[in-house]
Order: C-alpha cells, then sequence, then structure tokens
C-alpha cells in the first residue's frame, strides 16, 4: 500500500512539472507575438503603405486595438503613439522603444487623432496645409 | 528506478525542445517584415497613375508636342518625395515609352532614384538583401489617338528597415 501511495505522488508531480513547463512555454510564445517591438513595426510599416496609397482628400482610419491596449499598458499615452514627421511614421507602444518608416508619397498628412481605439489621418496636398 | 531513468530523459528531451521552440520563435519574430515588394507595387500604380489618366497620357507629361517631364522634374509632377532617415536613395524609377509600332525600342525614357539599384534586379536567385524590383506595362494613347506602351521599373532597397 505505501508504494503504491509514493507511485501515485511521483506521478502527479511528474504531471504538474510538464504541464509548468508547458505553460511557461505557452506564456512565452504569446508574449513573443504580442511584443511592443513587433508591433511597432507592424503598425509603422501598414501605416506608411497606407499613405503611399493615399490620395490628396481621403481619410483612413485604423483600427488599433492591439496598440492602445499596450500602450496602456506600458504608461504610454495613446495619443501619443502615432506620430507623423515629414514622410517618416513612427510608432511608440512603450519607454525607451520606437519604429520609424518612411513614405514616398509626397503628400501633407495632419497630425493624427484618435477615436476610441481608431487612429484617423487625413491626407492633403501639400500646399493645402502650408 | 526504471521511472526515475525515464523521468529525467522525458525532462532532457522537454528542455531540448523547448530551446527549439525558443530558437524558433526568436529567429523568426526578429525578422523584419518585407514590405518591398507591396511598396513597390505601390510605387509603380502610383508612377502608372502620374503619367496615365483614364486611358490618355496626362496633358502635364505630354502637351502633343512633346513630354514635359524629364529627371529634374519627375518627382514634383508624380508627386513623390524619395527622401529617408537612411540617408542615401532606397528607390529607383524608370518609365520608358514605346509606339505601338515599335515595342521594341524606347522612344522616350526617364529615371529618377539611385541607378545602382537597377543591378539588382539582373541578379537570379533568391538573395533577401537585393533591393525589390517590380516591372509593369499598359498601353495609353494621346489626344490624337495614337497608342503607346508605358513600362514602369520601380525598384526599392530599404534592406536595412526589412531584411536581418
Amino acid at each position: 500500500m505505501k508504494k503504491r501511495g509514493t507511485i501515485l505522488v511521483e506521478n502527479i508531480i511528474f504531471i504538474i512539472l510538464n504541464l509548468l513547463f508547458l505553460s511557461i512555454l505557452v506564456l512565452f510564445l504569446v508574449k513573443q507575438g504580442s511584443g511592443a517591438v513587433l508591433l511597432e513595426q507592424s503598425y509603422a510599416k501598414q501605416i506608411a503603405l497606407l499613405i503611399d496609397s493615399g490620395e490628396p482628400g481621403m481619410t483612413l482610419k485604423i483600427n488599433m486595438e492591439k496598440a492602445k491596449k499596450l500602450s496602456e499598458k506600458n504608461g504610454i499615452n495613446f495619443e501619443e503613439v502615432v506620430k507623423i514627421d515629414e514622410n517618416l511614421v513612427t510608432i511608440k507602444l512603450s519607454e525607451g522603444s520606437g519604429y520609424s518608416y518612411s513614405f514616398f508619397n509626397d503628400v501633407e498628412v495632419a497630425p493624427p487623432y484618435t477615436d476610441g481605439e481608431f487612429y484617423i489621418l487625413n491626407i492633403d496636398k501639400k500646399w493645402q496645409i502650408k | 528506478m526504471a521511472d526515475k531513468i525515464i523521468s529525467v530523459y522525458w525532462f532532457a528531451i522537454l528542455i531540448i525542445v523547448a530551446g527549439g521552440i525558443i530558437a524558433m520563435v526568436n529567429i523568426f519574430y526578429n525578422s523584419p517584415y518585407d514590405v518591398r515588394e507591396i511598396e513597390a507595387e505601390i510605387l509603380t500604380n502610383k508612377v502608372g497613375d502620374c503619367f496615365s489618366d483614364l486611358g490618355y497620357l496626362e496633358s502635364g507629361i505630354f502637351d502633343g508636342q512633346g513630354f514635359l517631364i524629364n529627371e529634374n522634374n519627375f518627382l514634383e509632377k508624380c508627386k513623390l518625395n524619395f527622401n529617408t532617415p537612411e540617408g542615401d536613395l532606397q528607390y529607383y524609377v524608370q518609365v520608358n515609352l514605346f509606339q505601338a509600332g515599335d515595342l521594341e525600342n524606347s522612344f522616350f525614357e526617364v529615371l529618377q532614384g539611385n541607378k545602382n539599384l537597377k543591378a539588382d534586379c539582373f541578379i537570379s536567385g533568391e538573395y533577401e538583401k537585393l533591393s525589390k524590383c517590380v516591372e509593369k506595362g499598359f498601353f495609353t494613347l494621346d489626344k490624337s489617338g495614337n497608342l503607346y506602351l508605358i513600362k514602369i521599373l520601380s525598384v526599392i532597397d530599404k534592406s536595412e528597415k526589412n531584411v536581418k
């Protein structure tokens, strides 16, 4: 009887350790896939390509739900996540990080603003604002 | 005793598998997204729109007598900005026009950007570090009804931002 009990305890410890190991692995994978560095790059490139495809007079409404959640978690104001300086899009989702990507479309992009989890970008001709 | 030996081996296997997964994930997520091909497609379409509107040569490009576009005013006419933080030119665009009767010899050509990038388009094989090239052609008419073929080659380098 005593031996049987030992085997059961060993098995339970073995299973718990296995589950712990797998959980850590899954957490690592989830964390890697939703990291600030990856999202910053993805958003910066997507926004730059959208602006490249855009025409003056267009309004772009971009769903940035993931960015909002992550920026708030990292203590960054969502209003300051997207910055457009001349032809450079910069995304910042955490302190000490940030990613920039340039676009070739020679348009004036009005300062972006937020509407809930969306970012609104207005594309204008260069001379209209200057 | 045998069980303990098996569990030691089992954990060794788990560590090896986990190590492999972590290495693969790191390699995957540390490689930047390569968007140059899409970017080159967009650039080609943009230049196409600049040269032709609704199937006719743009009046700002061709006035019926001659071409109003050249290397000096190409960026301004096509509303492009090739400045990048990387410094040296990351783009190259080449536009060739052919008359419908002679699709071999281009009668008008305009080039813009870093001419050195064009060589990358002729290297065969999948080399990630090379610039991405997109070439498209389409027919268009002038106001007198003459038919032209416009060929646009767009090349984008930006390897620092798109390739590890």
